[in-house]
C-alpha cells in the first residue's frame, strides 16, 4: 500500500532543500496527485500530437421524461498542432455529437438553436469551452437517467490519430461556481 | 470643578518638523482615499440597485391573454395569475441545453426568494412542440425542476398566435436522420416577465437568467411596484 512517507522517502532524494523544507514539498505533492484525479484532469498523448486536458467535465442531470442531455467541459490543446473533438460515447446513450449554438435574427424576433458540427476545434495552445447556453456535447438516445451526483464513464474522441479520452463524468444540475 | 493639570516645567515647545515622510500625513492621506473610494463603490452600487437586469418596456402594456393546456388538458390563462408576477418562455423539452439552462437558472432565482415572495411568482413553460410534448410529459418535465412550475402548450395556431403576440419566433429543423420524429426547434430563448397588474415589464435574454441575484432583486421591485 502505497503512503505518503513511503512516497516521500522516495521522491524527496532528489529535491536539494532541509529535510522538512523537504518532506513539507512533497507531502504537497502527494496530495496534488489525487486532487488532479479529483478535479477531473486528465492528459492524454497520442502520437506525439494530441496533447489535450479536459477540465471540469460534467453532464447535465435531466428529467427522466427527456431523452437527451449535454456534457460540458474545457478543452486544453498543450501542444502546437491544433486537435478537433469529433465526438464521444457512453453506455448509458445511443449517440453523442458536438454541437454548436445558432442565434438567428435581431432582438425580439431572433431564435436560439443548435446545430450538429462534424467536429469543434480546439486550437494549437488554446482552449475548447463547452458551456451551458454555448456548444456542447449532446448526448441522444438516453437509456438511464443518471441522478445529481452521479458519475458517468464517458469517452471522448479527438483528432488527428483517432485518439480516446476516457473520464468519468460528475453528474450536475448547473456547474460548480 | 476643575482639572488641574500637573505642573510640567515649562520647556518651549520645539519647531514643528514634518517630513515628507511623515507617518501622520500618510495615515490621514490613505485613510481619505480609502474613504473616497468606498463612497464612489458604494454610490456606484446603489446606481447599479436602482436599474433592472431586464430589458424594461415602456409603455407599459396590458400581455396578451394566452389560453393553453396545462396538466390534465386543463385551460391554463395567463390572466388567471392576476395579482402575481409570471416568468414564462418558450421551449420544447427535446432541448438538450439551451431550455434546462434556463430553466435551472430560473428554479435557482425562485428558490432564492423567501416563501411568502414566491406565493406571488408564477414560472410558465410554453413547449413549442406540441407534437412530442404532450400535458403529461411536460407537467412531469418542469415539476422536476421546481414542483410549482406549470408547463403548457396547445394546438399549433394557437401557440403561433401565442408566440407571435410576444413578438417572437420558432422554426422546425429537421434532424441528420430522415425520421419525422427527428427535429429540432430554434425558438426564442427570451424570459418573459409579466408584473402582478397583467402587463408585460421585463423582457431577459436566456443569458441573463444566470445573474439570480439580480434577478431576485428585479422580481422583488415588481412585486414592490403599486398595483394598477
Amino acid at each position: 500500500m502505497l503512503n505518503a512517507d513511503r512516497f516521500c522517502q522516495y521522491t524527496a532524494k532528489d529535491i536539494s532543500a532541509p529535510k522538512a523544507r523537504k518532506s513539507a514539498i512533497c507531502y504537497r505533492l502527494f496530495l496534488l496527485i489525487p486532487a488532479l484525479f479529483l478535479f477531473g484532469v486528465h492528459f492524454a498523448f497520442a502520437d506525439d500530437q494530441v496533447a489535450v486536458t479536459v477540465q471540469r467535465p460534467w453532464m447535465r442531470a435531466v428529467p427522466n421524461v427527456m431523452d437527451s442531455t449535454a456534457v460540458y467541459m474545457v478543452l486544453v490543446n498543450n501542444s502546437s498542432v491544433p486537435a478537433e473533438l469529433v465526438g464521444g460515447s457512453t453506455a448509458i446513450a445511443d449517440s453523442v455529437a458536438p454541437m454548436i449554438t445558432t442565434k438567428e435574427g435581431e432582438g425580439l424576433k431572433q431564435v436560439v438553436g443548435m446545430k450538429g458540427v462534424d467536429s469543434l476545434e480546439i486550437p494549437a495552445h488554446g482552449t475548447l469551452v463547452l458551456e451551458p447556453n454555448g456548444n456542447h456535447l449532446m448526448v441522444m438516445g438516453l437509456k438511464e437517467h443518471p441522478k445529481e451526483g452521479a458519475q458517468v464513464d464517458f469517452t471522448i474522441k479527438l483528432e488527428p490519430g483517432d485518439h480516446e479520452i476516457h473520464l468519468k463524468i460528475p453528474v450536475q444540475k448547473k456547474p460548480i461556481k | 470643578m476643575s482639572v488641574v493639570s500637573p505642573k510640567t516645567p515649562s520647556v518651549p515647545n520645539p519647531p514643528l518638523k514634518r517630513s515628507f515622510f511623515d507617518w501622520r500625513v500618510w495615515t490621514v492621506a490613505i485613510v481619505l482615499l480609502v474613504a473616497v473610494g468606498l463612497a464612489v463603490l458604494f454610490g456606484v452600487k446603489q446606481q447599479a440597485q436602482q436599474g433592472f437586469l431586464g430589458m424594461r418596456l415602456f409603455p407599459l402594456k396590458t400581455a396578451y391573454d394566452f389560453k393553453l393546456k396545462g396538466p390534465n388538458d386543463a385551460e391554463v390563462r395567463l390572466d388567471q395569475f392576476q395579482g402575481k408576477a409570471v416568468l414564462f418562455l418558450f421551449g420544447f423539452t427535446h432541448c438538450a441545453n439551451i431550455c434546462p439552462t434556463s430553466l435551472t437558472n430560473l428554479t435557482e432565482v425562485y428558490q432564492a426568494l423567501t416563501p411568502e415572495e414566491r406565493k406571488q411568482v408564477q414560472v410558465v413553460f410554453i413547449s413549442v412542440d406540441p407534437d412530442r410534448d404532450k400535458p403529461q410529459t411536460l407537467e412531469q418535465y418542469v415539476t422536476s425542476f421546481d414542483p410549482s412550475f406549470i408547463g403548457v402548450t396547445g394546438p399549433k395556431p394557437v401557440i403561433d398566435q401565442t408566440v407571435l403576440a410576444y413578438g417572437g419566433s420558432y422554426e422546425m429543423v429537421a434532424g441528420p436522420t430522415n425520421e419525422p420524429n427527428d427535429y429540432s426547434v430554434n425558438h426564442s430563448a427570451y424570459t418573459y416577465l409579466v408584473n402582478p397588474s397583467g402587463k408585460l415589464e421585463l423582457l431577459y435574454g436566456n443569458e441573463k437568467l444566470a445573474e439570480v441575484q439580480q434577478m431576485v432583486s428585479d422580481i422583488r421591485a415588481v412585486l414592490r411596484e403599486p398595483r394598477s
